[in-house]
């Protein structure tokens, strides 16, 4: 197998790949709204209990779905129950062809795929083409890592016995996926799981469950049998059920912290008829901070604050909240900040002219308007996008200044496009601050002196700092991405360790003597 | 074209301007008087150390702070030549780093200085007069910051503008060069600016380029105005691939307009180094002959170059996945740019097109003087046009010989003029470079030896880049 590299994100700086896109979205278009069924075993029944719209255009309808029963959700994990030990017992190479050719169905589809994203998550289309090339490096990483885990580990033999580590799947996991990265994320959240040997119960959020069900076509088509890889559509009691219930063994979660922590409360429990305990991967939330020291070169800081900040309307669990910067660059910073900020186009995803697309739903929209009235009365707006488009879930990108220090703006995830900037008077304080938060996702620094760099790394608490470039945009294999502190359970997705949470280990010891004979 | 005969006529013209090459000049490294740039030559990592330094001193705000970070990048070094170890030395106290910071300030300084000519236009003024007494011509290029926001757009343009008028008034004074001032296509520009578009809107994006392009085009029109009131040419510079297809279409599109098909005399960028600029060349040549630029009556000048951003193209297509847009193999684009020279000579002698090599290459320059005389030029037919402190005494001995040899002189601060200062030291001390070469007293066969004839090398950094 060729060595694992990306899949390369489109070259949107060439004419021609961009004239593509309108195509693929024109061809998606028609297909719309698309019908996403539950899926259980070899049944399949539509519905439309559950229905996604274009953020940017809120009675254009995506998808209608069916949203699982309880007795759908029973019969997923019974036949995923069942399923499992004969996936388990499928020589590895043979799970990992399967992902292989999921991925190979990915990339002869991705630009519907990405257009879909672009439509049901007003994701840009820049972002949504890396989506669904994260996707793809998912399946391909953990196709590969899961052949290397086959290997097991080496162990110190002795005459006379052979001893013997291999890791095996613990049996079913229910995956419960988040909207943002509507593609990937699922998708590496299953691909884990089934490239280990378990069979997958997927739960996908309710915004964005045609990009899910594509999802799963694709890995249906590409040969997981039936009855390993259930799709569960759905709210929140649907995710709810399947966290408590006795035959899950692993739960793979995306989403807020609140949601998370309850996941983990329910999963502690052993119910009735419950053999085994519960492993839980959770990547929650963030509030994440850029330092930037008085010798940071304003010229780079800036294009990357404005891109950590307000890429996809600053909904990555990766995005900038926070600028704690040196105070003897601080104003500078603000004016120049302010300028990039006002400059910013906010429309559709699926214009390239956008720089800032609408948030997901009403009530995301709302949420963010809240804070930057918190802001505006207990500090000040230093700068905001306008005109913003009135139809649609659309949010001005806002810079806040001058807040004080206990204010909510400064210590809640907003996951919306509000950055809020903070002076400092050195580097230590900066650290202090960080230090303070309850989060630990990502974190960014701007210095250029040696000795900082490595003090700021040296006090740094989160999962992925990044050093003098933006802070989002995690690549598999390269940047692992999970965070510490309440921001996860320090799981690193795209990361070497990241499938040890889908397995257990079995150590056989054989003693190979038989009347004084080794044999 | 009888490729033995040019080879001899380019060995002809090499080994004359070689031999008027100051013998001092032969080591250009050797005029920098800082022994840094010397070390670092041979030590990659205390190169990239001592640029490091260099790139941030604008932004440090004391001795004692400019002290702390050349100590912070130099103790990352595995092994310390003696230098280095004293100015570690000199770290541990606060005395120590006083004299340290001041010392490395005035180098930094002093090697600025080299490549660029003053803070601003009217400072520059003096060097620009005694260039053109001494017969060269000058353009100049306003150093500055990444420009972020609509108001440092509009005080780049009006820094332009500005520019535009003291060099227009101060050439105005200059006494009469009369190989600078026309060429068989008519009457020259004295005052010349070269200006980049991504400097003139925030709002150019490589996926959506153009709201960059409409944002961008009302400053430049203003400023092609501008230069044809005061009668200066205007340069647009090519930058990044990010950039490269909207400022070539705005260029052209401006261009095209009714308003501007009397003048001013301007002119635009082809990098060789592009694998796919014999196709760019394609299109602006369609354009001149055939298109829209047909209709305009000024020649438009194209400077030929290597290019400067090679490093970067290569670092973000790798990051990407992308195929590398530029040459790899020094050879190649060294190749590419005879073609294109010779492709560009022979536009220019039908008219519409003005040709302006810009290279330190002894045998880019001698290739493109010979080409041009094989076919039927006269040597000042043809513009030469040398950075600033990377080429002087090519261009010394350029103009020594008579021909028409114009100066790229970046005009800036020094917090503006780091990013070219460093671009600039890396091509100087590039072990690839013609300059590096040359320094190491290469003999003039192997200097003017065809592209390739020497053992093929990775490109470092392309020789004689604008």
């Amino acid at each position: 197998m060729e060595p694992f590299r990306n899949e390369p994100v489109l070259e949107l700086r060439r004419a021609p790949v961009r004239a593509a896109l309108n195509d693929a979205l024109q061809a998606v278009n028609s297909t719309l709204p698309l019908s996403v069924p539950v899926r259980v075993g070899d049944d399949s029944r539509a519905g439309d209990a559950l229905v996604s719209t274009d953020p940017g255009a809120p009675e254009r309808v995506i998808a209608r779905s069916a949203v699982a029963t309880p007795g759908e959700v029973d019969a997923a994990l019974e036949a995923a129950r069942t399923a499992a030990p004969g996936w388990r017992d499928r020589p590895v190479t043979e799970r990992a062809d399967v992902l292989l050719r999921a991925a190979a169905r990915l990339r002869e589809d991705r630009l519907k795929i990405a257009a879909l994203a672009v439509r049901e998550t007003a994701k840009p289309w820049p972002e949504a083409d890396a989506d669904v090339c994260e996707a793809i490096d998912f399946l391909e990483y953990y196709a590969r890592g899961a052949i290397a885990l086959q290997e097991g580990a080496e162990l110190l033999q002795m005459p006379g016995e052979r001893n013997d580590l291999r890791w095996a799947g613990r049996g079913v996991v229910a995956v419960i996926s988040p909207w943002n990265f509507p593609v990937a994320i699922p998708c590496g959240m299953v691909a884990a799981g089934l490239a280990t040997g378990n069979s997958v119960v997927l739960k996908p959020a309710e915004q964005a469950p045609g990009c899910a069900s594509v999802l799963v076509d694709a890995l249906r088509d590409a040969g997981v049998p039936p009855g390993v890889l259930g799709f569960l559509p759905g709210e929140g009691d649907v995710g709810a059920a399947l966290v408590a219930d006795p035959r899950v063994h692993t739960i793979a979660f995306t989403g807020s912290g609140a949601v998370g922590l309850e996941i983990l409360r329910t999963a502690a429990e052993v119910r009735d008829g419950q053999k085994h305990l519960k492993r839980v991967i959770a990547e929650m939330g963030g509030k994440n901070s850029v330092i930037v020291d008085a010798d940071a070169d304003l010229d780079e800081v800036v294009p990357a604050l404005v891109k950590s900040a307000f890429g996809y309307a600053g909904q990555k669990c990766s995005a900038a909240a926070r600028v704690l910067v040196h105070e003897a660059v601080h104003d500078g910073l603000v004016e120049r900040l302010a300028g990039a900020v006002e400059v910013l186009q906010v429309g559709q995803a699926s214009d390239l002219e956008s720089d800032v697309p609408p948030v997901i739903e009403r009530e995301a929209q709302e949420r963010v308007q809240r804070y930057v009235a918190e802001a505006e009365r207990s500090g000040r707006i230093a700068a905001r996008a306008a005109p913003v488009p009135e139809h649609g879930w659309f949010a001005s990108p806002s810079v806040a200044v001058d807040l004080p220090p206990d204010s909510a703006v400064l210590a809640e995830e907003i996951f919306g496009p509000l950055l809020a900037i903070e002076r400092v008077g050195s580097m230590e304080a900066a650290c202090d601050r960080v230090d303070a938060s309850p989060y630990g996702l990502t974190g960014g620094l701007f210095a250029r002196n040696p000795d900082t760099v490595d003090y700021v790394v040296g006090r740094s608490p989160v999962g992925n700092l990044y050093v003098n470039r933006e802070i989002t945009g995690a690549m598999v294999g390269r940047q692992p991405f999970g965070g510490n502190r309440l921001s996860g359970t320090g799981t690193k997705a795209g990361g070497p360790g990241y499938l040890m949470q889908f397995v257990e280990p079995r150590v056989v010891t054989e003693n190979t003597i038989r009347h004084g004979l080794v044999v | 074209m009888d490729e033995r005969a040019l080879e001899q006529e380019i060995f002809a013209v090499g080994s004359r301007l070689a031999a008027s090459l100051p013998s001092q000049a032969r080591h250009p490294l050797k005029a920098l008087d800082t022994k840094a740039m010397d070390l670092a030559s041979s030590d990659a990592e205390l190169k990239a150390a001592l640029f490091r330094f260099v790139d941030v001193v604008p932004a440090c705000r004391s001795l004692d702070d400019l002290a702390r970070h050349l100590t912070g990048f130099l103790g990352e070094l595995e092994a310390a030549p003696p230098p280095v170890s004293a100015a570690m030395k000199m770290g541990n106290s606060r005395a120590g780093r006083r004299a340290l910071g001041m010392a490395s300030a005035t180098g930094v300084k002093h090697m600025a200085h080299r490549f660029i000519v003053g803070e601003d236009p009217e400072a520059a003024l003096g060097v620009l007069r005694g260039l053109w007494k001494e017969g060269v011509a000058s353009s100049v290029d306003l150093l500055g910051e990444a420009t972020v926001t609509q108001a440092e757009a509009d005080r780049y343009a009006e820094r332009c503008a500005r520019a535009l008028d003291a060099l227009s008034r101060a050439a105005s004074g200059w006494p009469e060069r009369p190989q600078l001032e026309a060429d068989p296509q008519g009457r020259l520009a004295r005052a010349n600016l070269s200006v980049k578009v991504s400097a003139l809107t925030p709002l150019l994006r490589a996926e959506a380029p153009e709201r960059g392009k409409r944002d961008a085009a009302g400053r430049l029109r203003e400023l092609l105005r501008h230069a044809h009131r005061v009668g200066a040419h205007l340069h647009i510079d090519m930058e990044s691939m990010d950039s490269r297809d909207a400022v070539l279409e705005l260029v052209l599109e401006l261009l095209s307009e009714p308003e501007f098909r009397e003048g001013p005399s301007a002119g635009m960028v082809l990098q060789a180094y592009l694998r796919d600029s014999p196709h760019s060349l394609d299109t602006i040549l369609q354009w001149r002959r055939r298109g829209p630029g047909a209709e305009r009556e000024h020649p438009l000048t194209v400077r030929l170059v290597k290019g400067a951003y090679w490093d970067h193209e290569v670092v973000d297509a790798q990051q990407h996945g992308w195929t590398v847009p530029v040459f790899e193999v020094k050879a190649d684009c060294d190749r590419n740019f005879e073609g294109l020279t010779r492709r560009l000579v022979d536009a220019q002698r039908e008219g519409g097109v003005r040709v302006a090599i810009a290279s330190h290459n002894l045998r880019s320059v001698s290739h493109a003087l010979a080409y041009n005389r094989l076919t039927g030029g006269k040597d000042t037919d043809i513009e030469l046009q040398i950075l600033r402190g990377l080429g002087d005494p090519l261009q010394e001995a350029l103009a020594a010989h008579g021909m028409r040899v114009r100066a790229y002189c970046p005009v800036g601060d020094l917090v503006a003029g780091m990013a070219y200062l460093v671009r600039r030291l890396l091509e100087n001390t590039s072990n690839d470079s013609f300059l590096q070469e040359q320094a190491r007293g290469a003999a003039v066969e192997k200097l003017l030896a065809p592209p390739g004839h020497e053992p093929a090398a990775p490109l470092g950094e392309p020789a004689g880049t604008i």
